[in-house]
């Protein structure tokens, strides 16, 4: 069993998971944030070479998650490519063949600042498994976006910022990507694995979890 | 025709009442003899004139095209060489032309040189290497007779020295008969310096400049320990008798350690002397350029009594009102402070007094060191690096950028350097998957592109990334660097991009001597307005940490046995009586034959102090050494600290130790592997990544005015160095950096030649109440840590929160009491 921490958000009850996801048992779906797909294609048109990897890596933390939880949609706050794929990406073709494995499974989309791109740009049977939505979904007491600024009415889950937390006791210092919640909303870390993180500081008051390959830990 | 006849040059010293010395004159012969050379001096005797001078009496006068080449290590010395190069030119009546190209020469200008080249060109190891990028360099170096390398001292032992071979190479390739030249400051390996400057097979003679000149080291004392610090690296303590000394003198350079010394000196100086603003400066590699050169024509026409500065000022051109330096902190190497202090009193004959101030109580001990090291003539060698692979990928590219390279001649052009001599086929041959595939073919690089191979050509032929290669070329020099202006307007300077990534909006720092808040970031520039609110703090920055060299820390060893056998006396060792003698009451003198190992418990947990006394690389690679050992036995988290006077590990709970444990733990035995481990459980390889990744191409920061394009290929070398051990863990710059770590950082064969002599010691055991005199500035420079943990992600986090936590409950109970 992966692990998880369970917290009461707005009268729902919330898993947080170590891979850098929420689970919202309620509704069967699963939240990730900032995957950031094609990052390194992007890196190597421009010359600079990143190793494959991480993209059937991501997608395999997917799949133990829907293994472990009943997950009927998953939800992408923002940023689910890093650019517009050029016909010789290879993690369209990735990404497709796992969702006809999992063809029960829906896919949708809150468009962040990197999606620039139409779901007919992307290659055919893998644009028509992704529902699109170019602002914020709202479900039950959240409003799902990519960009957190807080709405009256309602509490925001969110991405865009990679948190990261710096913990220190004593002498010993270790940085771990973090969930981040606020007053008005809450910020997922970063889902994808090749991608960077914003040091956060959180004010008194807040809840910051860290999540590492094995647990998620609350640390305010 | 013929070169400047002798007779001429005999008559310009004439008329200047300047006199050839004989080692002038070796250096011209031997020129004329088709040699090569190392010309090694102190400054201001004349070395220019003995390197220039060769070409000008041996090449003919009215020759065509680009003849000597003359590489100065920094940019902003090609002006004053422009001068004095073009000066000797037109008194001798010579026909030749001197040009500059570097990154501050204008395309206007260089398209000129294009056309018709200058006899004599002035440029950086980075400028020639761009030049070598085009697909006309053939035509550049077509007629080259020489290259001069101004300040070899300060390339060597360095990237950019090992970039200056492969360039060098390339050009003995154009032109087999290319005589090389030096110029270099005393060094412990001289022969060595030569040979790598020079090639293996060419003839090359080592020539002895002037006598060292007579140098003192003084100090300006406390008058007492009482209110000074026992660690820390300002000293600010001393400002008062630093400004006596400022006051009493013509014109004063005010040397420092680090950038953020520099500022803070300066600051406090002002503050003590505000009647001084506009009569002293501040003056470092990140002010800007043009800020630099007004002062340093102040300096020149004695219009300045002090200018406080970083090594920014070690090299060039001399300052004759200049007759008084002054040393902020520990001199940290012999060599070093000899080159300072050579930068005052000029006239032949005349005593150069160097006078040091300490920053902390234990430097006195280690000014007194470094005396005693120079009147024994413990000069410190510069070790030349070898099989840097970041330079070689990035000449590779070079070279596939101007005109493309075949491998076999390829490489046998590089092991002709003495950094790639033994470069292995299996290196090379990664080397040439690494700019054409990204790695090596079993790990996948999606749509790499970078550098093709046409008929066993291979190429670069892509316009955006030839440009962003050649942007790039600058980056083995230094950190990124981001602008800094004011919002209003006016450039203030450049600062490491890894400094400013760490401040927020509004957090203030002292730059190029004013106070400055930040305001924003954008386009590669950090835009700053005066900040009104009073602040004494300044962040550290980048760079400049020294390690003391080992001939100054054994020096020290011996100074501090002298100390307790009463056979030395020096008035430092007045001053810092108090402290030794409470360092024998508490524990025990540190000394030769002796390992000193302190225990101590504090708030933060359990320390652990060892004082080898071998200099903080040395004792960085020892301590991860030791931690690697004792955590592999259970799992624990230590925090490590090292300086140049011994280790400390620091652990939440208490090590059992005795003389036996620690002496396995000190083992010489499967050191290398088990330094590779620790090297791979610690963060300094990670650490050492940044700057292979920067000059191998895989982080690319952008460049000003670059503007969004480039933001999406940004990357840390962190997650890239994360990404590298997942996927293509046998990529050879992650070994490189390991390496790195292991033989230029942590030294492996001075760490053995240490661990062998710990063996041998008598090892004392103390348990101390409170941090010893010796302990103190190991704890005092904790920021400096690193951390080393074998227990598991989730016990670690668990343990830091529930410490976290427990610390809260507390402090709620003590607001509950109250």
């Amino acid at each position: 069993m992966s692990a998880v921490a369970q917290i009461d958000c707005m009268g729902e009850s919330l898993l947080l998971l170590a891979e850098r996801a929420v689970y919202w048992p309620a509704r069967n779906t699963l939240l990730i944030a900032d995957w950031h797909l094609g990052k390194a294609d992007v890196f190597g048109r421009h010359g600079i070479a990143i190793p494959d990897g991480d993209v059937a890596f991501d997608l395999s933390r997917l799949t133990a998650m829907i293994a472990e939880h009943d997950v009927q949609r998953v939800v992408v706050l923002g940023d689910l490519m890093h650019a517009p794929p050029s016909p010789a990406d290879r993690w369209p073709l990735a990404l497709s063949q796992w969702l006809q494995a999992h063809h029960q499974l829906q896919l949708l989309i809150v468009a962040g600042n990197h999606d620039r791109v139409q779901a007919t740009d992307l290659p055919q049977g893998l644009g028509d498994r992704l529902t699109w939505h170019a602002s914020s979904l709202d479900e039950g007491p959240f409003r799902l976006d990519h960009e957190p600024n807080d709405v009256p009415g309602c509490y925001v889950l969110a991405g865009h910022i990679h948190p990261t937390y710096w913990l220190r006791a004593g002498a010993d210092r270790i940085r771990a990507p973090a969930f981040w919640f606020r007053d008005g909303h809450a910020v997922l870390p970063a889902f994808g694995t090749f991608t960077g993180g914003y040091n956060i500081k959180p004010s008194n008051g807040e809840r910051v979890w860290v999540t590492g390959a094995d647990a998620v830990i609350e640390v305010t | 025709m013929s070169g400047v006849t002798r007779s001429r040059i005999d008559a310009w010293f004439n008329d200047n009442d300047w006199q050839v010395f004989d080692y002038q004159s070796d250096a011209w012969e031997a020129f004329g003899q088709g040699q090569s050379g190392l010309i090694h001096s102190p400054t201001g005797s004349g070395k220019t004139l003995a390197a220039w001078l060769g070409p000008l009496q041996h090449i003919s006068t009215s020759a065509r095209g680009l003849r000597v080449l003359w590489i100065t290590p920094l940019r902003a010395l090609a002006n004053d060489t422009h001068e004095n190069l073009q000066a000797a030119v037109t008194a001798l009546g010579s026909d030749w032309r001197v040009g500059i190209r570097t990154g501050d020469t204008s395309s206007s200008e260089k398209a000129r040189q294009r056309r018709t080249p200058p006899q004599a060109l002035i440029t950086t190891p980075e400028s020639l290497s761009v030049l070598l990028s085009y697909a006309d360099a053939d035509n550049w170096f077509g007629s080259l007779d020489a290259v001069v390398v101004d300040e070899w001292h300060e390339l060597l032992g360095s990237k950019r020295g090992v970039q200056l071979e492969l360039c060098l190479a390339r050009l003995r390739a154009l032109r087999s008969d290319v005589v090389t030249w030096g110029l270099s400051a005393t060094l412990a390996n001289l022969e060595e310096a030569m040979t790598v400057l020079c090639g293996e097979t060419h003839r090359a003679s080592l020539i002895a400049g002037a006598s060292p000149k007579q140098i003192d080291i003084a100090s300006v004392l406390p008058e007492s320990l009482e209110r000074f610090p026992q660690a820390g690296p300002l000293g600010l303590a001393l400002v008062e008798p630093v400004v006596e000394q400022i006051h009493n003198a013509v014109s004063t350079l005010v040397f420092t350690n680090t950038r953020s010394q520099a500022e803070s000196w300066f600051d406090a100086l002002l503050r003590a002397r505000p009647d001084w603003l506009g009569r002293i400066a501040l003056h470092h590699g990140s002010i800007d350029r043009k800020i630099r050169q007004t002062i340093e024509q102040g300096l020149r026409d004695g219009a300045l009594l002090a200018v406080i500065c970083t090594s920014s000022l070690d090299l060039g051109v001399d300052f004759a009102p200049v007759d008084q330096v002054l040393q902020i902190g520990s001199p940290k190497g012999v060599a070093r402070l000899m080159q300072r202090a050579g930068r005052s009193g000029h006239q032949p004959g005349a005593v150069s007094t160097v006078q040091c101030v300490p920053t902390h109580a234990l430097e006195l001990v280690e000014i007194v060191a470094a005396r005693e090291a120079w009147h024994a003539g413990r000069i410190e060698p510069r070790v030349p690096l070898t099989r840097s692979l970041d330079v070689l990928v990035q000449h590779l590219v070079t070279r596939a950028l101007g005109g493309g390279f075949e491998s076999d001649g390829m490489l046998a052009e590089v092991r002709t350097t003495h950094a790639f001599s033994a470069l292995s086929d299996t290196a090379w041959q990664w080397c040439l998957d690494f700019i054409t595939r990204g790695g090596q073919a079993l790990a996948g690089y999606p749509q790499f592109n970078r550098v093709s191979v046409v008929d066993g050509l291979y190429r670069m032929t892509d316009q955006r990334l030839s440009r962003q290669h050649r942007m790039s070329i600058g980056t083995i020099a230094s950190d990124t660097a981001m602008r800094v202006k004011w919002i209003s307007g006016g450039s203030l300077g450049t600062i490491e991009e890894s400094f400013v990534s760490r401040l927020d909006k509004g957090d203030r720092f002292l730059f190029a001597g004013r106070l400055v808040e930040l305001v924003q970031i954008r386009d590669m520039t950090a835009y700053v307005r005066k900040s009104k609110r009073v602040s004494k703090t300044v962040p550290r920055w980048q760079g400049g940490r020294m390690p003391l060299s080992t001939a100054l820390a054994d020096s020290m060893l011996a100074v501090l046995s002298a100390y307790a056998d009463k056979s030395l006396d020096a008035p430092e060792l007045e001053v810092v009586r108090s402290l030794l003698d409470h360092q024998i009451a508490v524990s025990r003198l540190p000394a030769p034959g002796r390992l000193l190992v302190e225990r101590c418990q504090s708030r933060e947990g359990h320390s652990l102090f060892l004082f080898p006394f071998a200099g903080r690389l040395v004792h960085e690679g020892m301590a991860t050494l030791l931690a690697m050992r004792i955590s592999r036995e259970q799992p624990i988290t230590f925090t490590l600290s090292a300086n140049d006077y011994g280790i400390e590990l620091l652990s939440a709970d208490a090590l059992d130790c005795d003389t036996a444990t620690l002496r396995t733990w000190l083992s010489v035995e499967r050191l290398v592997d088990d330094m590779y481990s620790a090297v791979n459980l610690g963060e300094t390889a990670k650490r050492q990544f940044r700057d292979i990744a920067r000059i191998a191409g895989l982080v690319f920061s952008g460049y000003p005015g670059s503007g969004k394009s480039t933001r999406q290929i940004q990357a840390s070398s962190g997650l890239i160095f994360d990404v590298l051990m997942r996927y293509d863990e046998d990529n050879l710059l992650l070994d490189q950096s390991r390496r790195e770590v292991l033989d230029a950082q942590l030294e492996v064969t001075r760490m053995r030649a240490a661990l062998v002599r710990l063996q041998d010691c008598e090892v004392d055991i103390v348990d101390t109440q409170r941090l010893s005199p010796f302990a103190f500035p190991l704890w005092a420079e904790r920021l400096q840590s690193q951390i080393m943990s074998s227990e598991t992600w989730k016990a670690r986090v668990q343990r830091m929160a529930d410490q976290l936590n427990r610390r809260t409950r507390k402090k709620q109970q003590r607001a509950g009491r109250s």
